[in-house]
């Protein structure tokens, strides 16, 4: 692995509570590459959230170091991040979203219709760009945020359970699109409590333990990424295996 | 919006018919002539005062000099100013009340003062230090106006959604950014509430704000007719006060509606 996209060195968190501190994360230590498909799975209060808001730039860790790309994490600098709900904006049409990330991002004017049109189309939304966020349904503005995520073509994606309020069937469509998402100079970090989608997704899952988190399980996942149709690949005995292997670990440490 | 219209219609008839009930019971109670017609005149007599009160050539210019509309476009030419300032001062005040708790913990003790107090109290004041002319009463607008904007400015600003300003700054958002493309959006139904209450009370403050010097306005003219005992000149005066009123919040209710459709939705 050349320069890792994230790396966490002896990190550790605690949150402030009023007697004590807390401790939430750690001590951990992680290296993510690009390319890499890594899917955090944990039970309730394990700081898979935290972890999550420590790569971003959001908290600092309480002691350790995280670097992104070499530097200490700054919010929406070559991170891109997904959260369980949309948090579109309301105020904007699903365009105006996605155009308002893109002058942040420092996207010409000029450039911008295009590439809105674009992304649009990358999410399998070409015709939406005009409706409000509230007239399309869960699926779709879940798409949009994370078309919206990527206008800044950031090398890293964090996604926090983007898909825990969705129907079963849109979750497994959003599933096969979001897993094409790694590409050679792009990392993605994705939390959810499903082993299934972790498995399917994951190039890499890592289980972690119960609060404070560490890691119990770091297993590569070395399922095909194209040519199997996802069904098959969701049947296959392989996939069962690694199945049973994830949840035996979250099992353990839930115990 | 268009599935909005028949649910519109019905109120707007319901209300048609409640005013004209309510006249009908008013004519029936002057017909029944509990009271002297001086003390309640009948809605005839209150529409013959607002034709007479409109004809600027009945020898005395409408009503003491000038007509109803005249008079009305005094007013509200007070209470556009005195909002229109108001609002002014008090969005760019609520805004800094609300990015900055040390402002707003030194301010709004002291915007809560004024707002307890009623516009008569000051305009004293306003006339011993800006004199009898037009800018005390506009002034007066503008004390009343501006504390109801401010408070609700500041109190939307506070509440804005943590979840949207986390989303523009993982999108790479810096301070200015936030606050033009997500507080400020977010904020705009709550601060348009606060322009609703504001031009309430100036509207039913400029009757205050003409009794110095004010005989021009639609106040003036309703401080006037008592003066005289002409109950239905007070009466036409309410009727067009409460009426343009109505229109007005009418007026800033859609602006609200169109400036915010998402509201209540997402």
């Amino acid at each position: 692995m050349a320069e890792p996209l994230v790396e966490l060195a002896g990190v550790e968190h605690r949150y402030r509570a009023r007697k004590a501190d807390v401790p939430a994360l750690g001590p951990l230590d992680l290296r993510v590459g690009a390319g890499e498909f890594l899917v955090v799975v944990g039970p309730s209060g394990s700081g898979k959230s935290t972890l999550l808001r420590l790569v971003s730039g959001f908290e600092r860790p309480t002691t350790g170091v995280v670097r992104v790309l070499g530097d200490a994490p700054v919010p929406g600098r070559d991170v891109g991040a997904v959260f369980q709900q949309p948090r579109l904006f309301p105020w904007q049409a699903v365009a105006g979203n996605i155009g308002t990330a893109l002058r942040w991002a420092g996207v010409p004017r000029r450039d911008r219709p295009e590439r809105i049109a674009a992304l649009l189309d990358q999410v399998g939304l070409a015709a939406l760009g005009k409706r409000r966020t509230w007239e399309i349904s869960g699926g779709q503005q879940q798409r949009v945020a994370i078309a919206r995520a990527l206008a800044a073509r950031p090398r890293l994606l964090l996604m926090d359970e983007p898909f825990a309020a969705l129907d079963a069937l849109t979750r497994e469509r959003l599933q096969e699109d979001v897993r094409s998402l790694t590409g050679e100079e792009r990392g993605v970090v994705f939390v959810t409590h499903s082993v299934d989608e972790a498995v399917f997704l994951a190039t890499r899952v890592v289980v972690l333990s119960d609060r404070p988190g560490r890691v119990a399980l770091d297993l590569p996942i070395p399922l095909p990424r194209s040519g199997v149709p996802a069904d098959e690949l969701r049947g296959s005995a392989d996939f069962a295996a690694l199945r049973g292997e994830v949840a035996a670990a979250l099992r353990a440490v839930a115990a | 919006m268009a599935q909005n219209e028949p649910r519109r219609t019905r109120p707007v008839l319901l209300r048609v018919a409640a005013v004209a009930v309510l006249s009908a019971i008013w004519q029936a109670l002057v017909l029944a002539e509990f009271w002297p017609p001086v003390v309640l005149p009948g809605p005839a007599q209150v529409w013959d005062q607002l034709l007479a009160a409109s004809d600027s050539g009945n020898g005395q210019g409408g009503y003491a000099g000038s007509t109803v509309a005249e008079r009305l476009g005094v007013s509200l030419r007070r209470v556009g100013l005195g909002s229109a300032y108001g609002v002014l001062v008090g969005v760019v005040l609520g805004l800094v009340m609300g990015l900055a708790p040390l402002v707003r913990a030194v301010a709004e003790p002291f915007v809560t003062f004024l707002r307890a107090l009623p516009p008569l109290a000051y305009l004293s004041l306003l006339v011993i230090w800006f004199g009898i002319d037009e800018e005390p009463k506009v002034y007066l607008l503008v004390v009343a106006a501006f504390p109801p904007v401010a408070v609700a400015t500041a109190a939307a600003v506070t509440g804005v959604n943590r979840q949207y300003v986390e989303a523009a700054r993982a999108l790479g958002a810096g301070r200015a950014g936030v606050l033009a493309s997500v507080v400020l959006p977010a904020s705009a139904p709550e601060i348009l509430t606060g322009v609703r209450l504001a031009v309430g009370v100036a509207y039913s403050s400029v009757v205050a704000a003409e009794t110095v010097n004010g005989a021009d306005g639609i106040g003036g003219m309703v401080l006037n007719a008592q003066r005289y005992n002409q109950t239905s000149v007070v009466l036409l005066g309410l009727v067009v006060i409460g009426l343009t009123g109505l229109l007005i919040d009418t007026a800033i209710l859609a602006l609200q509606r169109a400036v915010s459709p998402w509201r209540g939705r997402a």
